[in-house]
């Protein structure tokens, strides 16, 4: 065949044309990408890539030559991107950090089966990871995530607002606990004025520390409602009373997380419960008051010096179903993951996944709450179980709960209100 | 051939409308494929106690805002085109509230009304006359969402009103001076009746945006306490991004279109008159 200047233009034009469209898995398999994304609670990257323990992604990005793009929003935040991601066509996601509650059924299968993702090139001392927080991001048996942190519920208090009421000794047990926040309720020597308890208002996190030490529980693991109960009724009461006393502030129906850290670290609270590893932030000498006066312990029981079962939550790495690096990813969770980035994780302050972190030197220097935090963990319980509705169900619980403590219902008939309107949203066991 | 402008009203303004209301027939979340359900994300929402309470809250917050403002912007219009000493300066200063994003307008006036401590709260205790207790009652914090939104918004009515005013002829007050009319009657009588086409102008689109108010209430309260200040942006903007419902929250949205549609009706309806009613003819 005569091939002319001009077919051949034409020839070259056309392949150039046609082969990208052709081939765009086998050109997107033969070149790495310049980054991978990450998307998560900005606490995930602080303990990921933090400046104490170290960079647990800075060997991983040498070896593969790849940068890391966190984009980080809230709680709720990460969740609504990430699932809206994990729905297109192609997503943006690729390593999405998912918390329990967030989860349910309905999601699976927007994200990978981990399970055979480890059981082709497994994490090391995978059996390590606690069983009960893989459960919890098991769903009809597919993993879709790999616990990476949880934030389990400690008991935190000012010493030096203890002295200064003319305590010697913390609390220890709930009743305690209640007469101590009555007594600092106070006004300070400079015109302070502190309240006794601060409580996170944005979701049912706080309140099932306190169910819990009453003997109570909120949603079982198998969908049960018992907020109608005794425990869950006193624990409704107990906060209706504290509001109208003046123990929690007026403002307490707005206090999301931030602002009770900001009301420990500026000496507006005396007390409260909130993840162990705000022990850091609450000691920090650049944004606390009072470095080194606030102590975190076990939750205790009523009635009882026990420690009541505390809330714990656990944050995983998924992949999301429409992710276009999987394999990158794999790697990346599972460096993660390893037993040396565990422990320099819980050292920049994450709770780690891995109780065997707890007996590192390193990480008994640098979180001096471990031995309290471990044995939390042993008895702790999720908030609630993940399902469908559980966004609508906790709203509804914080609703009716603030309804009580404004007045406009009895704490029972409160409970009772948040039973009839949670029961049909459960799932169907 | 069609044009320009009707492509891109098509595109952008229509098409995405229609989109809306499809959803809003279909039940859809994230991890499933939408379902048609008909008018049922309808009934729900108009079953829903916290939405006829919303919008209870977003009536009475839009009424008083856009009575507030047109009140306000009307006496500083008047009042601006009499004669003021550094008129100039004092119109930049007017007009500088609408110039703060209103995340960073919400945010300042939150820190100004933290009970206890804030400036303002804690300036009202010291006078002995209390606090304003936004965060616990929602009287109050649906008063300081309208202060607010006034606050913020009051800059663009004021410039409608005001170009109407410095329009109004010197000759129709000076006669009407001259026939022995008050001030109040100047007024009445010459001057609103001049400006009255302006003043429905601005007080339809103010209706219509203040309608949405979303800022104010999310920064403030979040809708709270117990979702008791909650209006329609909000109780949509929980539906579709914290329940992930979002055939509910296309319903809610289509129903503040036509909420939105019947107030704008009678002025359109007047509009449409004045400009083809001679076509008739």
């Amino acid at each position: 065949m005569h091939i002319t200047r001009r077919r051949a233009a034409g020839l070259g034009l056309m392949a150039g044309l046609v082969a990208p469209l052709a081939s765009p898995a086998i050109l997107r398999a033969q070149s790495k990408p310049a980054k991978l994304t990450i998307m998560s609670h900005a606490v995930h990257r602080a303990v990921a890539t933090g400046a104490k323990a170290g960079d647990s992604t800075a060997e991983w990005r040498q070896r593969q030559g790849i940068e890391l793009e966190w984009i980080t929003f809230s709680v709720e935040g990460v969740h609504e991107r990430v699932y809206r991601e994990a729905s297109l066509g192609e997503g943006a996601a690729d390593i999405a950090f998912i918390l329990e509650r967030f989860g349910g059924p309905h999601i699976a299968g927007l994200f990978e089966d981990l399970g055979a993702y480890q059981k082709r090139d497994p994490i090391e001392a995978f059996d390590e990871i606690g069983a009960g927080m893989r459960a919890a991001h098991t769903y009809r048996g597919k993993l879709i995530g790999i616990p990476y942190r949880h934030a389990t519920h400690g008991f935190f208090f000012n010493k030096l607002f203890l002295r200064e009421a003319g305590f010697t000794q913390p609390p220890t047990t709930l009743e305690e606990i209640i007469a101590y926040a009555e007594k600092l309720t106070f006004t300070r020597s400079d015109g302070a004025r502190v309240n006794g308890y601060a409580l996170s208002m944005d979701d049912p996190s706080a309140m099932v520390d306190l169910i819990r030490a009453y003997g109570g529980e909120f949603i079982t693991p198998d969908y049960k409602i018992l907020c109608d109960e005794p425990g869950s009724v006193k624990a409704a009461t107990l906060v209706r009373d504290w509001y109208r006393k003046g123990v929690l502030a007026r403002n307490t129906m707005t206090f999301k997380t931030e602002e009770v850290i900001t009301a420990m670290q500026q000496g507006r609270a005396a007390m409260t419960n909130q993840p162990f590893g705000r022990f850091v932030n609450y000691n920090d000498p650049k944004l606390s008051k009072f470095p080194g006066e606030i102590e975190v312990v076990n939750f205790p029981m009523s009635g009882s010096t026990a420690a009541a079962p505390a809330k714990t939550s656990v944050w995983a790495m998924a992949i999301p179903s429409n992710a276009r690096n999987k394999e990158l990813s794999w790697s990346l969770i599972k460096e993660l993951s390893s037993r040396r980035n565990t422990i320099r994780a819980a050292a920049n302050g994450n709770g780690p996944v891995r109780p065997s972190a707890y007996d590192d030197p390193e990480v008994r220097k640098l979180a001096p709450y471990s031995e309290a935090e471990k044995r939390a963990l042993a008895d702790a319980r999720l908030v609630l179980p993940g399902f469908e509705h559980v966004a609508k169900a906790m709203d509804i619980y914080m609703e009716e709960l603030q309804k009580a403590m404004l007045g406009q219902a009895e704490p029972l008939q409160a409970m009772k209100n948040v039973k009839a309107r949670i029961e049909p949203l459960l799932p169907k066991t | 051939m069609v044009a320009p402008a009707q492509v891109l009203l098509l595109a952008f303004i229509l098409g995405p409308a229609l989109y809306v209301v499809w959803i809003s027939l279909q039940s859809w979340t994230y991890g499933r494929p939408p379902r048609f359900v008909g008018i049922a994300n309808y009934a729900a929402i108009l079953g829903d106690v916290a939405f006829w309470r919303a919008f209870w809250n977003t009536f009475v917050v839009t009424n008083a805002v856009v009575y507030g403002e047109l009140l306000l912007g009307l006496g500083l219009a008047l009042l601006m085109a009499g004669p003021v000493p550094g008129k100039r300066i004092v119109i930049s200063i007017l007009l500088a509230p609408y110039a703060i994003t209103e995340v960073s307008a919400v945010v300042m006036w939150r820190f100004m009304l933290e009970p206890d401590v804030g400036m303002v709260n804690y300036a009202l205790l010291s006078l002995g006359l209390g606090q304003i207790d936004w965060s616990a009652d929602p009287v109050d914090a649906l008063f300081v969402v309208s202060l607010l939104s006034i606050w913020h918004h009051v800059p663009f009515t004021f410039l409608i009103l005001y170009a109407a005013v410095t329009t109004i002829p010197n000759e129709l007050v000076e006669a009407a001076t001259i026939d022995g009319a008050s001030s109040w009657q100047n007024f009445w009588y010459v001057k609103l009746r001049l400006i009255l086409p302006a003043l429905l102008i601005a007080m339809m689109f103010r209706y219509i945006v203040a309608m949405r108010v979303f800022g104010e209430v999310w920064l403030l309260t979040e809708g709270g306490p117990a979702r008791l200040t909650e209006v329609l942006a909000v109780y949509l903007y929980r539906q579709a991004f914290k329940y992930h419902e979002f055939g509910a929250a296309s319903a809610t949205g289509v129903a503040m279109l036509v909420i939105s549609l019947l107030i704008a009706l009678p002025y359109l309806h007047q509009m449409h008159r004045r400009m083809f009613g001679h076509a008739a003819v």
